[in-house]
């Protein structure tokens, strides 16, 4: 069981004399419990690659298969795919419209028709996923919570659902640092707890780096890399023509080698640089 | 994507010929005459003067006709409606006649007539919007509204007014296009089952619909006061209007061709 696409072309204006191409052979491979990163400058065509994996958008040419089943523009498939697959999108929390925390949550729920009991379950569980107290916060409007916090409702609202595959469009754009690394590792031990398959869309190489052990790379609409996060910003030239900048930790190791250093850092995440670098120093006998 | 792209908008078509570079009020003015004008039309022969008038700005303009044929296909129905009526209700001498059904000579007059009246106060209002942008289009109306702010009618604001309205449509459009996708994603289903069931499902989306839009509405706002916009101060332009010469003569053509309808109504 896994996402798969072949092929997959999509044009915005098919035919029009100002058609244009969204996505260009696309072929990627999003295997069950994965946290995948997609990356790619602004307009190579993340947010249509999303669209087509519940079946908001549909290929012009070649196959979306979410578990075996071709998404199609047929009511089974289509309700077959959403409940597989869930999204978050750029700032969820605009999506809000109930009058209490519970009711915005148990939404999805009770559109995929869980029973009452199930309903108070999901949203109890999902809050506590996102790190919210429910009997604290279920009350409150939506609308008179922090930034932070309405982010994390609206990913709890989501992930009440209970699908297997999570889509996070940049679920970190405008939230404070303490936030940003708070709403991640939530979402790495849901995936670590419940074996949902996170996909995550996002601008912050770091993040990407610290998070994601693989990558999907888009440039102009088509895949320029897909593979080991690790590989990928290794190849410096690679990033660089893709239009994306290297994680923090990934350009000082390179800087120290450049210079001739000697000093290994670890660059899986910027903490752990730093921690593999203050042993370094030590070692060398330093402060 | 598909909601703002079926959608157009004031039906701008954009373009350098004289018609578009003439001034928007006279424009304005002018469609406004050419209106009256078919409404004083009693015959049908009496509209050539405007249709010769129409003929000549929309072959200078050169806008597509297809673009005028598209202004046309909303009122098709009511077209075809009222034709369909005044063919065959219209009492008078029978032409043609298959059971109660029946033609007649005054029938076919009379629906040439409203057919000619309808058509040509359409392709007057499509010729305007298409050659004029709303924003020059609002200040047009502003200025044709500015005598009327000696009796207390803010003008200036009902200007602005519009030209926010227009301006922040495709970007609602665009806001409900993403509010209906989450809601989608989350298992709504939009305008499907029963009335009330049916009337519900619109609730997600109006609802984050209203409150996105105060905000905007409050951003707007402190964004304008903060560059300095104070309501009933007075405003300059960024774009000076200069008299063309191209404008006398849609005023003479326009003043030409209402005469013509007049004269020739009272006298032949």
């Amino acid at each position: 069981m896994s996402i798969e696409l072949k092929n997959v072309d999509y044009i915005y204006d098919s035919g029009e004399p100002f058609e244009y191409f969204a996505l260009r052979g696309i072929s990627l491979h999003i295997d069950d419990g994965a946290f995948v990163g997609v990356v790619g400058r602004t307009g190579s065509g993340k947010s249509t690659l999303v669209e087509h994996l519940n079946g908001l958008l549909f290929s012009t040419r070649g196959d979306v298969i979410v578990d075996s089943d071709i998404v199609r523009n047929e009511r089974a498939v289509l309700a077959k795919t959403r409940r597989r697959v869930g999204i978050v999108f750029q700032y969820p929390e605009d999506q809000f419209f109930a009058e209490t925390i519970f009711e915005e949550v148990a939404f999805g729920c009770r559109n995929y028709g869980f029973s009452k009991e199930q309903v108070e379950e999901s949203v109890h569980k999902a809050m506590n996923t996102v790190g919210l107290d429910p009997e604290r916060f279920l009350p409150l409007s939506p609308f008179q919570l922090s930034g932070g916090e309405q982010r994390r409702v609206a990913i709890a609202s989501v992930i009440a659902m209970g699908q297997k595959y999570i889509v996070l469009d940049e679920p970190t754009a405008g939230l404070d640092s303490g936030s940003k690394l708070a709403v991640l590792t939530e979402l790495e031990s849901l995936r670590q707890t419940a074996n949902v398959t996170v996909i995550l869309v996002s601008h912050n190489m770091d993040e990407v780096a610290e998070f994601c052990k693989e990558v999907v790379v888009l440039d102009e609409g088509t895949v320029t890399f897909q593979g080991s996060t690790d590989a990928f910003f290794r190849d410096a030239e690679l990033v660089e023509r893709t239009g994306l900048e290297l994680p923090e930790s990934y350009r000082l190791a390179r800087a120290l080698k450049e210079c001739g250093s000697t000093l290994a850092v670890n660059e899986g995440s910027t903490d752990r640089m730093l921690d593999s670098l203050r042993l370094c120093v030590s070692d060398l006998g330093g402060a | 994507m598909a909601l703002s792209r079926s959608f157009v908008l004031g039906q701008h078509y954009p373009g350098t010929s004289v018609v578009h570079r003439s001034g928007a009020l006279v424009k304005l003015v002018s469609t406004i005459a050419l209106m009256i004008g078919v409404f004083v039309a009693t015959k049908t022969v009496q509209y050539i003067p405007i249709a010769v008038f129409l003929a000549l700005g929309i072959g200078v303009s050169r806008i597509p006709l297809r673009f005028f044929a598209r202004g046309l296909k909303p009122i098709l129905f009511l077209i075809v409606l009222t034709v369909v009526v005044q063919v065959f209700f219209t009492p008078g001498t029978p032409i043609w006649q298959f059971g109660f059904v029946r033609i007649t000579r005054e029938g076919l007059g009379l629906a040439g007539f409203i057919l000619c009246r309808l058509v040509l106060l359409t392709l007057v209002s499509v010729l305007l919007t298409a050659s004029t942008s709303p924003i020059e289009l609002t200040d047009a109306v502003s200025d044709l509204l500015k005598p009327l702010s000696h009796i207390g009618l803010p003008s200036a604001e009902i200007a602005l007014v519009m030209s926010i309205a227009m301006r922040f449509v495709p970007t609602i459009l665009e806001e409900t296009e993403r509010i209906i996708r989450a809601q989608v994603s989350r298992g709504a289903r939009i305008g499907e089952g029963s009335l009330i069931v049916r009337m519900k499902s619109f609730i997600p989306i109006l609802i984050p619909l209203f409150v996105s839009s105060f905000r905007r509405a409050d951003d707007l706002a402190v964004a304008m006061e903060a560059r300095g916009f104070r309501v009933g101060s007075p405003r300059t332009r960024y774009h000076a209007r200069h008299f063309r010469s191209f404008d006398a003569f849609i005023l003479l053509g326009t003043a030409a061709a209402l005469s013509g309808v007049v004269l020739w109504r009272l006298f032949l």
